[in-house]
């Protein structure tokens, strides 16, 4: 057991800062400001994704026969780190890199690979997840949209809710049931978001703008050659691309840069020799700190190839207790802030209270990791 | 970052589980607050466990990983003081039990009444004191340590170990505390983890309402990230690393130890229900260098600094 990093660690840590101090432009912050999905965080996006392309550091983590690096689990993780902490300028593309690029390796077919694996490389696509319903959000095996078989595919219907990145995507990864009922049932699509019965509608949202969306679809033909893997496999592939996502992002990389960027301004304004104020900090910078042990005890486990537990899932809940603590700890001392002084402030709290609902409801974490990691009963089902 | 232990930290750790196997420690039957071992500690100090640090090839994490799996016994002994603390400080580390005090020299102090050093951070400096025999009067308490006081301070004599001492020696105790938080979390959660998988209520297990599932998962999720930062801390023995963790243990405490004895029912209010024994010594622990907000403010100085700008 030890907690250092190795010189090889160090030096890439220390290039990616270099490359994000060299690429990231002067107005940078009035960028990131509403979030990956928001129109000038997308377009950017697509300048950012093309220079670490060049770089060889976009999908530096995927094996070589896919066009990558075979970058380490680590080193693809430090670069996530400092990605998130100075904004994510990868935008809504480090889906594309972090879980859609590795579920199609392991359940896309050869033409799929072919076609998709070029246009993430080269940093141009954007991806949404077509998850969310209005009545199957956390319950998503519970959801509606209906993908009816037809010659040569299969014909969409339905709705998606909280969609983010929808407005500007160019594919959904979708999912749909071909039948009334059942996990079994539901199918995931490879969607071209051009494809025509395809409707997009964004959600004015305390988030941010460009950020969540509703999307139809009126009998949307896809193609069965778009369909992932095979039918009924589609919880499986589920199931390990939210293995990816959870712990993804490391949320409290950004809200540490956050919490350090306060102290300054606290210092500056006269404020940080009261001792509530540095109390209240100092225990924000312990859940910070918490969270990201906990993290790299799962990116260790994937490093390792660990057995995966649901350790995943409590670290996701010190992640939102880290997000909320910073948050919080601004809101209450800095709330300037949020009247329009400071629009990286506001920027972090829209992240912030999204963090216990986006990728997973924290409530859903924690009946996992009750289940998987305390070994506790079930609850039993009710009966009707 | 390596999560694992190494084939050395393994090997001192199957070592420390074969001598506590041998001397079959229970929790006490009787009705008591706290069970202090004196067997365990002349065993520990015959296997050579207690200066694992000041051994060739072995660090402080390696004395960290000692004092919390004897943490996660349910009986006390000074293992914390000697490993993490003493031996920055003492040449003499075989005179111990080391009781360690912040403040007056009347105040209590966890093992004084079997203690032969005393260290006292008297806010201006750095003291040792030789405890006597006879030196030191029990006190009642709740807590799960034993404690005592000095009868009269004034009729002992001490050595200035400087104030330039002082920094140090609270980081390590900073140190310390964590790593003790840490395997008491993990034996007390055990511990409330089997009871709520076997006691029934409403024809099932209590452990299967999602009203208390949740609340233990994220009792769980604070032990585990104590465990870490506390484990962090004794490998990089950096100021903000020491602080973050003896905050995040001190923090957690209240809210840890009400919930798992909240799921115990009134069993967890009886004597006989060995809870106590962990739960009453992260209480203890609560309290020293000026708790959690001592520790938070301290965390905020060592990352930031305390003066405006």
């Amino acid at each position: 057991m030890e907690f250092g990093w190795s010189p090889e660690q160090t030096a890439h840590r220390e290039n990616v800062r270099a490359l994000l101090e060299r690429e990231l432009p002067a107005d940078w912050d009035d960028i990131a400001v509403h979030g990956p999905g928001s129109d000038a965080q997308t377009a950017f996006s697509k300048i950012f994704c093309k220079k670490l392309a060049d770089e060889g550091l976009l999908i530096s983590h995927w094996p070589k026969e896919y066009g990558g690096n075979d970058m380490t689990v680590w080193d693809q993780f430090l670069m996530g780190e400092e990605l998130w902490a100075a904004g994510e300028p990868r935008g809504p593309q480090y889906m594309n890199v972090n879980w859609i690029g590795p579920v199609l390796m392991r359940y896309g077919n050869e033409a799929q690979k072919a076609e998709y694996f070029p246009q993430i490389a080269s940093g141009s696509v954007i991806w949404c997840q077509g998850f969310s319903e209005p009545s199957a959000g956390s319950d998503l095996a519970s959801l509606r949209t209906k993908a009816d078989k037809v010659e040569g595919g299969y014909l969409v219907n339905g709705a998606k809710i909280w969609t983010s990145y929808a407005g500007l995507a160019t594919h959904c990864f979708l999912l749909a049931r071909t039948a009334s009922a059942g996990k079994g049932a539901i199918v995931i699509l490879l969607l071209d978001m051009t494809s025509p019965g395809v409707q997009v509608k964004q959600i004015p949202a305390l988030i941010g703008e460009g950020d969540i969306h509703e999307v139809f679809f009126t009998d949307v033909f896809v193609p069965a050659e778009n369909l992932l893997g095979e039918e009924g496999q589609a919880w499986e592939i589920i199931t390990f691309a939210l293995q990816n996502e959870r712990i993804g992002i490391p949320r409290y990389a950004f809200s540490r840069r956050m919490l350090d960027r306060a102290a300054e301004k606290l210092k500056a304004d006269g404020r940080f020799e009261n001792p509530v104020v540095r109390d209240r900090a100092g225990r924000a910078l312990a859940l910070c700190e918490a969270a990201r042990l906990m993290v790299y005890r799962v990116v260790h486990q994937r490093a390792t190839k660990a057995p995966q537990d649901a350790y995943g899932n409590l670290a996701r809940w010190a992640i939102i207790q880290a997000d909320h603590a910073v948050n919080d700890f601004m809101t209450e001392f800095m709330p300037e802030g949020l009247l329009g002084e400071d629009q990286m402030q506001i920027a972090h709290h829209q992240r912030a209270i999204a963090a216990g609902i986006a990728s997973g409801a924290a409530e859903i974490q924690l009946n996992l990791a009750a289940r998987r990691y305390l070994d506790l009963p079930s609850e039993p089902r009710r009966g009707l | 970052m390596d999560f694992d232990f190494s084939e050395d930290q393994a090997a001192i750790l199957s070592g420390l589980e074969q001598l506590i196997s041998s001397l079959n420690i229970e929790a006490p039957k009787d009705a008591v607050f706290s069970a202090y071992s004196q067997a365990l500690d002349n065993e520990l100090t015959e296997g050579g466990f207690l200066d694992i640090t000041q051994q060739e090839g072995f660090g402080l994490l390696d004395g960290a990983l000692i004092v919390e799996r004897l943490a996660r016994l349910p009986v006390s002994v000074e293992a914390a003081a000697s490993v993490l603390i003493a031996p920055a400080f003492l040449e003499d580390t075989t005179r111990r039990p080391v009781a360690i005090l912040q403040g007056k020299l009347t105040k209590p102090a966890r093992f004084l009444p079997m203690a032969k050093t005393l260290l006292v951070d008297t806010d201006d400096d750095l003291l040792r004191i030789e405890i006597p025999e006879g030196a030191v009067e029990e006190v009642e308490t709740l807590f799960a340590y034993p404690y005592g006081c000095l009868k009269n301070p004034k009729a002992l004599s001490s050595v200035s170990l400087g104030a330039g001492q002082l920094a140090k020696f609270r980081r390590r105790w900073r140190i310390a505390i964590a790593v003790e938080a840490a395997g008491l979390m993990q034996s007390a959660l055990d511990l409330v983890l089997e009871h709520v998988k076997t006691r029934q209520q409403f024809g099932r297990p209590i452990g299967s309402f999602q009203a208390i599932q949740h609340r233990l998962v994220m009792a769980a999720e604070l032990g585990q990230a104590v465990r870490w930062l506390a484990f962090k801390a004794a490998w990089s023995d950096d100021e903000g690393d020491a602080a973050i963790a003896a905050t995040f243990a001190q923090d957690s405490t209240p809210k840890f130890v009400t919930d798992l004895h909240q799921f115990c029912g009134a069993m967890g209010l009886t004597l006989e229900f060995p809870l106590h024994h962990w739960t009453y010594r992260l209480r203890a622990l609560l309290g020293e260098l000026g708790g959690s907000s001592g520790q938070a403010i301290a965390a905020a100085d060592a990352v930031w600094g305390s003066k405006n700008v």
